[in-house]
């Protein structure tokens, strides 16, 4: 074993493109799952191909964007352990600034977007300092992020110059890239599957960094992590600076495709379980295919029970996603990630001792 | 602005905010036990607001007379859920049981628009708008019938709780759980109970409400928010604390509501909340931490 | 200039006084032990130079430098480290993961972590576990994987709170070897132990507490002889010394 482990660590130090680098990749469960999530984003971007109808392409799109938000989500409570409960927020934020800035000054989404990460990072440092500042914890934390949204929520409703309470919906109808408008569903999907190619491969360098893995440290035990150097913080904050940022981002795709924000569309936990939470729980929170690899389990399995109870739109939804959350919390605690975890560590010491011959 | 604005808005937020004790009380106790806060504590008030709708709909049965009703339904779906759901992941990490929490929240909200329906549905009884004039202001009846329950029920629990053997039997639970069962006390039995009256009396306090306010799947989330609200204010687990906290913020929301508008004063709330967490996260009846 | 001073720190919690104008320096490439009965304070002492408390009274210098009252990351980064005596593995993560936390407090690279990481790893005997889970490992490994996460963030002393209790005799003395040989390594430890043997075994110096305040200070053939140590505490231990 011994000898095994020391030779799987030299192959792992073997350049990449030579002949063992399909080994090495197999040996690294970071890979795998990354590989795993490649592998989706191409098939995805292929279906088009064979997808015709509108209805299946959107929601394969919604399948991308939770995706990606639940990438957001995964690394402020999966990596830093953060109970961040209200995500939503912030993907609301990014939603907000951005169609606002489209419909009232005229910027384009390339733009805007960004901007919409850059507002809900801001409220997100802000959420960290404060929170930092006054030593809020745990259940704390996560009943000061409910509280925030109903805040967000009522004050959204009062202000008229972004909606109130009808919302702001995209007014352009046709064919723009500058505004981001198409006609057809496949320009998004791609759209969103750059904006989750980039989003997994930042989830990735972040959780293979010193930063990331300060984060679980935090996360594992916040004492410990402190007495080992890891300024927790500092640490804190950043993970939920990044995940927020990132998180408004995805806000700000969603109000292009969806062309409409209104306060209780994006203010409201039942959404937050659908778009934020369900993906990584189901997939797995703290790992790096979880949130793709739960996106694809519970959008369309979702959408299909829907069809099946095909009544009263929003309560289907909420019975799914609250089934889903109770399942995988008493059962599956740590998804299907967590499921695989233990068949592939077999494999993988088999392996091992195989290249012990 | 006349005095006589400033009294009746202080007796409605008086009125609102013996509903908003009751409904906290329960949670209060459901932390104070088992050290879980039930994030799906108000889908439980609007479960009883359904079954008493539902209760005269079908039967005819008023409100008021349908609490036993209400109580049971909503003790008996309490008590199952914490056996099935609640019981598993009570050592669990805490992240955990707040999903599992939302979880229940969420299901029950979608059950109930799924099955019954999304729109608001009005129990409109004939003494609804009743209400009683004195001294130039008016009393209105469901809602004073609702505060004069509300102080009966939470006088009731209290007295429970200190004088019935099954009441300490709860209150040893809550100062230990390894204690108590050293003395012989069933804790999981314990809980099941606990977390039965805490949501029943949450319920009940849905089911006093329902002549008054408009019955929704949505109705709950409002409510929860509130009652955490009230129970960090009072200081979480303490039964006191939650009647003292409900009674301030339903004045403070009624103020709030005559100052900024009625469709805003949830915002108060929310302020007092997120000035209680950051300046004072022990309440009022805690002791700050070291 | 020795590497660790400590001078005259008392802490008290509400009424109670549990360390009183504690005084004792550690020097380079020493191994100190602190001894002395339950709730004599050395628990207390031990967090206040770790910056887990921080003393009411009195001053903690490491190098010269001044750390009273300093966070424990920043106590960390200046070169004191320490382990826990109930053990605290970052349960969900690798053997590896664990101790490059240790190594990131020298670098940002991931490279050069790994490369610490592991040859501590080796170091430590623990090369078979690199992949393995933390919280699959039976205490004895999670008291190595302390020491290891420790050594990682290069200091120049270690405190080590009762590394020894939950092992046993055969494991006792392998840790003291591993011990022996982290000093060897040049690194300070001050030792808080229970076990006589080890402390006998291992330590250069001994500082006896007892009701929060030093009794004795000196090498171990010295402390054993003292009347004041034997009558509180050493004599008692006469028949625990039999283990």
């Amino acid at each position: 074993m011994n000898q095994a482990e020391k030779l799987a660590r030299e192959s792992v130090k073997v350049h990449e493109l030579g002949t063992n680098w399909l080994r090495d990749l197999f040996l690294d469960w970071d890979k795998v799952q990354m590989a795993a999530v490649l592998l989706v984003i191409i098939i995805l971007g292929l279906s088009p191909r064979v997808v015709q109808s509108p209805y299946y392409m959107s929601i394969i799109i919604l399948t991308v964007l939770y995706a990606y938000v639940g990438i957001t989500w995964n690394i402020v409570a999966g990596f830093a352990g953060q109970l961040m409960i209200a995500h939503l927020i912030f993907v609301g934020l990014g939603a907000y600034t951005t169609i606002v800035l489209l419909e009232r000054f005229r910027v384009t989404p390339w733009l805007g977007i960004p901007l919409g990460g850059v507002t809900a990072g801001l409220l997100g440092f802000l959420v960290a300092i404060i929170t930092l500042r006054y030593g809020l914890k745990a259940d704390y934390f996560a009943l000061f992020g409910i509280a925030l949204m109903t805040v967000l929520r009522v004050l959204f409703m009062k202000i008229k110059f972004i909606g109130g309470g009808e919302g702001i919906w995209l007014t352009f109808r046709g064919e723009s890239l500058e505004k981001m408008a198409f006609l057809t569903k496949a320009p998004y999907l791609y759209l969103g599957l750059g904006l989750l190619l980039v989003g997994s491969v930042a989830q990735f360098l972040i959780y293979r960094s010193k930063m990331g893995k300060y984060f679980l440290a935090i996360r594992e035990d916040e004492s410990a992590a402190g007495a080992l150097g890891v300024n927790t913080a500092l640490y804190k904050t950043l993970a939920v600076t990044i995940g927020t940022a990132m998180a408004g981002i995805g806000g700000g795709f969603y109000v292009i495709y969806v062309t409409f924000v209104d306060p209780p569309g994006v203010f409201n936990l039942g959404y937050n379980v659908e778009m934020a939470l369900a993906a990584p729980i189901i997939g797995g929170l703290g790992t790096l295919a979880g949130p793709v690899l739960g996106a694809i389990l519970n959008k369309p399995i979702a959408e299909l029970m829907r069809g099946w109870l095909s009544a009263e739109r929003a309560g289907s939804s909420l019975i799914v996603y609250g089934a889903f959350l109770i399942f995988f919390v008493l059962f599956l605690p740590r998804g299907v990630v967590g499921l695989i975890q233990h068949p592939y560590e077999r494999l993988r010491r088999r392996l091992l001792t195989n290249l012990q011959k | 602005m006349q005095p006589d604005i400033l009294i009746q808005t202080l007796i409605n937020g008086v009125f609102t905010g013996g509903i908003y004790a009751l409904v906290s009380i329960g949670l209060t106790l459901i932390y104070g036990v088992m050290l879980i806060i039930n994030f799906a504590h108000g889908e439980f008030l609007m479960l009883g607001m359904y079954a008493s709708y539902w209760a005269f709909t079908l039967a005819g049965i008023d409100p008021y007379l349908s609490i036993p009703l209400s109580a049971a339904v909503l003790f008996g779906t309490g008590a199952l859920i914490q056996l099935g759901l609640i019981q598993r992941i009570l050592t669990a990490h805490i992240l955990m049981q707040i999903l599992l929490l939302l979880g229940v929240s969420t299901l029950l909200t979608g059950l109930v628009q799924f099955f019954l329906g999304a729109q608001p549905l009005t129990l409109l009884m004939p003494y609804s708008s009743f209400g009683v004039r004195f001294a130039g202001l008016v009393f209105n009846l469901p809602r004073m019938i609702a505060f004069v329950a509300s102080l009966v029920i939470a006088g009731g629990l209290y007295l429970f709780l200190q004088r019935t053997k099954t009441g300490k039997a709860i209150r040893a639970c809550a100062q230990s759980r390894e204690a108590a069962q050293l003395v012989g006390i069933n804790v999981k039995f314990i809980y099941m109970l606990t977390f039965g009256i805490g949501v029943a009396v949450t319920g009940v306090a849905g089911t006093l409400i329902s002549p008054s306010y408009p019955t929704t799947p949505t109705v709950g989330q409002l409510f929860s928010v509130t009652a955490f609200v009230v129970v960090v204010l009072g200081t979480m687990g303490n039964f006191i604390g939650a009647l003292f906290g409900g009674l301030i913020i339903g004045i403070a929301e009624a103020f709030g509501g005559l100052l900024l508008g009625s469709d805003v004063k949830v915002i108060v709330s929310m302020m007092v909340f997120i000035l209680v967490l950051l300046l004072r996260p022990q309440g009022l009846f805690g002791r700050a931490k070291t | 200039m020795a590497l660790l001073e400590v001078q005259g720190i008392t802490k008290w919690f509400g009424g109670l006084v549990a360390v009183h104008d504690l005084n004792f320096n550690v020097d380079r490439g020493e191994i100190v032990g602190m001894i002395g009965p339950n709730g004599a304070g050395k628990t207390t002492a031990f967090n206040m130079i770790a910056g887990f408390y921080r003393p009411n009274e009195g001053h903690v210098y490491l190098d010269g430098k001044d750390i009273t009252g300093l966070r424990s990351d920043q106590i960390c980064q200046l070169g004191l480290a320490r382990t826990f005596q109930i053990v605290r593995p970052f349960k969900e993560i690798s053997v590896l993961d664990n101790v490059m936390v240790g190594a990131y407090n020298r670098t940002g690279s991931e490279r050069a972590a790994q490369a610490k990481a592991e040859e501590i790893i080796d170091f430590m005997g623990m090369t078979s576990m690199t992949r393995q889970t933390a919280a699959g490992l039976p205490i004895a490994s999670c008291k190595r994987l302390e020491i290891a996460r420790a050594l990682a963030t290069n200091p120049k002393i270690i405190l080590l709170d009762e590394v020894m209790s939950g092992l046993r005799p055969t494991e006792m003395d392998e840790t003291i070897d591993l011990v022996r040989k982290v000093n060897q390594r040049g690194i300070a430890l001050l030792l808080v132990e229970h076990v006589m043997k080890v402390i006998m075994a291992l330590a250069g110096r001994i500082v006896v507490i007892h009701h929060g305040e030093k009794l004795a200070e000196g090498r171990p053939d010295e402390i054993v002889q003292n009347k004041a140590v034997i009558d509180a505490y050493l004599g008692e231990v006469k028949t625990s010394a039999a283990n």
